[in-house]
């Protein structure tokens, strides 16, 4: 068996068998495709993000670990590193200082991190990394929390 | 220009009959600024400053492989072939491995992050050894510690092992052979990134080394790596470059600080050390890589490249941009950051300087038309091709003319001094003049070569300087060949056996070839001088009047000495 599939699968069985280890996020293997999968992941509280919750896309290459997986966000995101349009991810670990060691589950809690810390010096979002950048913390914050309740907010009732 | 054309012709140029071709209504690529002496690029600095009457000769003598040994042993470089590389590396080696007391490898390690400079390793070293083992991630003890169980778990595949098939860099995190094994190899086939490779910890900076990419590498990516840690040796060491010739595999050791740059390798090949382009006096290296771009622009590839990529800032290579921000890392070992936008260093893009903002402006300026100017540029450049086809073909046809004088040269030294010699009752050494007169055709060929670049990027709107340069150039093309004329044909009547000449014609026939030789080297001087001037003392009438008078005082360093021809030797900065 192929060394991607094997540690896919080892990381599948993790995440079944510790569902519950870190509730912020939910790592679904696609039913039919081993290197599809998909996460949940709470916005962290005292953010902007407090209260959403957030879907991302992986797509796993064959070469996976040795290279990083592809993840993007699904759910429209005000953030100065996630493409407004496409949800890119603009994150050393998912480009250059990828390290095999690292796992889908890591990358997810890599991603909260990156949501908390935003670096407005790299930015894919202009709009959002400028305001961080000339102070406007309040506008950049009001800006992210509409985003948050318009698109990742969950469904009442 | 146009109303000078009939000049050239007239002056037996018969390649550039056909002149008309290019309009000259187009100006697609500025003129570089060339003032007098040097033009303040770091490359060409200093190329232009060497006294007069240098370089003919020696330069000449340089492509003569019999000579060059001579002429190198004067010159502040040396030419080390791949034994000589291998053993320079396993000195430095074995030097920091003995004063450091640590193992080859490490020291390896190190001196490839301090560009292979042994002095920089001891300063860094002694200056602040736990500093230098953290950065470069030699560490002199475990960062953890695996406590003494049979099975270990491996952190790539996350299966059971036994201890046995657990490998560890010096900091103890266990990996399996096979994950081992595919991380090296994934590495050294990303790259010379891999010379830097670390413990795959993303938290650990542990060096990962020769010794165990020796141990779990493949045999192809072992090779790989030992070629990446041989060319590292030459290309991040400051003072080192490879020989650009094909398939010459030695490299140049350059001693020499500033100065002239031209340099000459074991397989007869000449090239500007600071460009690593052929030698190309009187152009500068700026002007030379433009050309030499431009050249190779009108295949599909390059214009692909021009339209899809920008070259780094730091070491120019194109960069295709197909994801992410606007913050680019260059990949090892350039590793340079800058921003897509303006080319500019990331660094210098804090908030402080407000320097994204200026990225803004660059959008919001390019969207009001005011960037256009760069796509117009292209346009025209390509619009123009017709202008450069008639500089490229003169060039070019100048490097044609040039390999078969050479190969004249070759002939005349192997076969016909020795014939002639035995014809005429005359000692070969008195036969120098003819070798000379060789000598000097080749490096016209050169000069006249490079001067087409130059008179591409001549601006046409310096009507006084083009048309000067274009007498300029005429006369010296209808020197050459008068030269290559005596050189060539009117040799031939004294090669013929039955040829029972009077001495007396012989020595006529010296005369004007050496005269002929000695006028044509001058006038190339001139030429040189006046072009590497930028041509500013077209006003003045004279070509190079001032330029001459102001290197006389020479400094001794360099290629002091070199000059066979009689003039001065020395260079100074005084320009």
């Amino acid at each position: 068996m192929q060394a991607s599939r094997a540690r896919l699968f080892k990381e599948y069985k993790e995440v079944q068998r510790e569902k519950s280890a870190d509730p912020d996020i939910q790592l679904v293997c696609d039913d039919s495709n081993i290197f599809k999968w998909t996460a949940l992941i709470k916005g962290p509280s005292e953010t902007p993000f407090d209260g959403g919750v957030f879907q991302l896309a992986f797509a796993v290459p064959e070469q996976y670990p040795l290279q990083p997986p592809q993840v993007r966000f699904l759910t429209k995101i005000f953030h100065p590193n996630v493409h407004f349009k496409t949800g890119e991810i603009c994150l050393d670990i998912l480009k250059n200082a990828w390290s095999p060691a690292w796992t889908l589950q890591s990358v997810c809690r890599a991603i909260i991190a990156l949501m908390a810390h935003p670096e407005p010096d790299s930015p894919l979002n202009c709009d959002s990394g400028n305001l961080l950048r000339s102070g406007d913390v309040r506008g950049y914050q009001s800006m992210a929390r509409m985003y948050t309740r318009l698109a990742a907010s969950p469904k009442k009732g | 220009m146009e109303s000078d054309e009939d000049n050239m012709v007239d002056a037996n140029d018969v390649e550039s009959v056909d002149d008309d071709i290019y309009s000259g209504e187009l100006e697609d690529d500025y003129y570089y600024s060339e003032a007098d002496g040097d033009g303040g690029g770091e490359d060409g600095g200093g190329d232009d400053e060497d006294g007069p009457g240098y370089d003919f000769m020696a330069e000449a003598a340089d492509d003569l492989v019999e000579d060059s040994l001579y002429w190198r042993q004067q010159q502040s470089y040396s030419i080390l072939k791949e034994d000589d590389i291998n053993q320079r590396q396993d000195d430095a080696i074995t030097r920091v491995s003995t004063v450091l007391s640590i193992p080859k490898v490490d020291a390896t390690i190190l001196l490839r992050h301090y560009n292979w400079s042994v002095s920089k390793v001891h300063d860094e070293w002694f200056a602040d050894e736990d500093g230098v083992r953290s950065t470069v991630g030699l560490l002199d003890r475990p960062a953890v510690h695996v406590s003494d169980v049979r099975e270990l778990t491996c952190g790539i595949c996350f299966e059971f092992f036994p201890r046995s098939r657990i490998v560890s860099a010096a900091c103890g995190h266990p990996f399996c052979n096979s994950c081992w094994s595919g991380y090296i190899n994934a590495s050294v086939n990303d790259g010379p990134g891999c010379l830097a490779l670390r413990c795959p910890d993303p938290s650990c900076r542990a060096a990962v080394g020769l010794d165990m990419v020796n141990m779990l590498a493949s045999d192809e990516e072992k090779e790989k790596y030992a070629r990446y840690l041989l060319r590292s040796y030459v290309e991040d060491n400051r003072k080192t470059k490879w020989c650009p010739a094909p398939g010459c595999e030695c490299a140049v050791d350059f001693a020499g600080g500033a100065g002239n740059f031209d340099v000459s390798c074991l397989c007869s090949y000449s090239f500007c050390w600071s460009c690593t382009e052929e030698a190309h006096r009187p152009v500068d290296c700026g002007t030379v890589s433009k050309w030499i771009l431009k050249n190779s622009a009108e295949s599909e590839n390059m214009n692909w490249i021009l339209a899809n990529s920008k070259p780094c800032p730091k070491c120019k290579r194109p960069i295709e941009k197909n994801q992410g921000c606007m913050h680019m890392t260059c990949t090892p070992p350039c590793k340079f950051e800058f921003c897509w936008l303006c080319l500019g260093s990331w660094s210098e893009h804090g908030e402080r300087t407000g320097g994204f903002y200026a990225c803004n402006r660059y959008e919001a300026a390019k969207q009001e038309g005011a960037y256009d100017e760069a796509e117009k540029r292209r346009e025209m450049a390509k619009n123009s091709l017709e202008r450069y086809t008639h500089y490229y073909e003169r060039w070019a046809s100048n490097q044609t003319s040039r390999q078969k004088a050479l190969a004249d040269l070759q002939q005349m030294q192997n076969v016909h001094l020795a014939k002639l010699s035995d014809i005429h009752c005359t000692p070969e050494s008195q036969l120098k003049f003819i070798t000379d007169a060789w000598l000097q055709i080749v490096e016209c060929r050169r000069v006249l070569k490079w001067t087409y670049a130059y008179g591409f990027y001549l601006p046409d709107h310096e009507q006084g300087k083009r048309q000067f340069f274009e007498y300029l150039q005429g006369e010296a093309e209808s020197g050459l060949e008068r030269l290559h004329q005596c050189a060539e044909k009117e040799l031939q009547q004294f090669l013929t056996p039955e040829a029972d000449r009077p001495l007396k014609e012989f020595e006529e026939f010296r005369t004007k070839l050496a005269g002929l030789t000695s006028v044509t080297k001058n006038y190339f001087e001139n030429l040189v001088r006046a072009l590497e001037n930028g041509l500013v003392d077209v006003d003045s009438n004279g070509s190079s009047s001032r330029a001459a008078g102001s290197k006389d005082t020479g400094g001794s360093k360099g290629r002091a000495g070199r000059g066979k021809a009689n003039v001065k030797t020395g260079r100074n900065s005084d320009d």
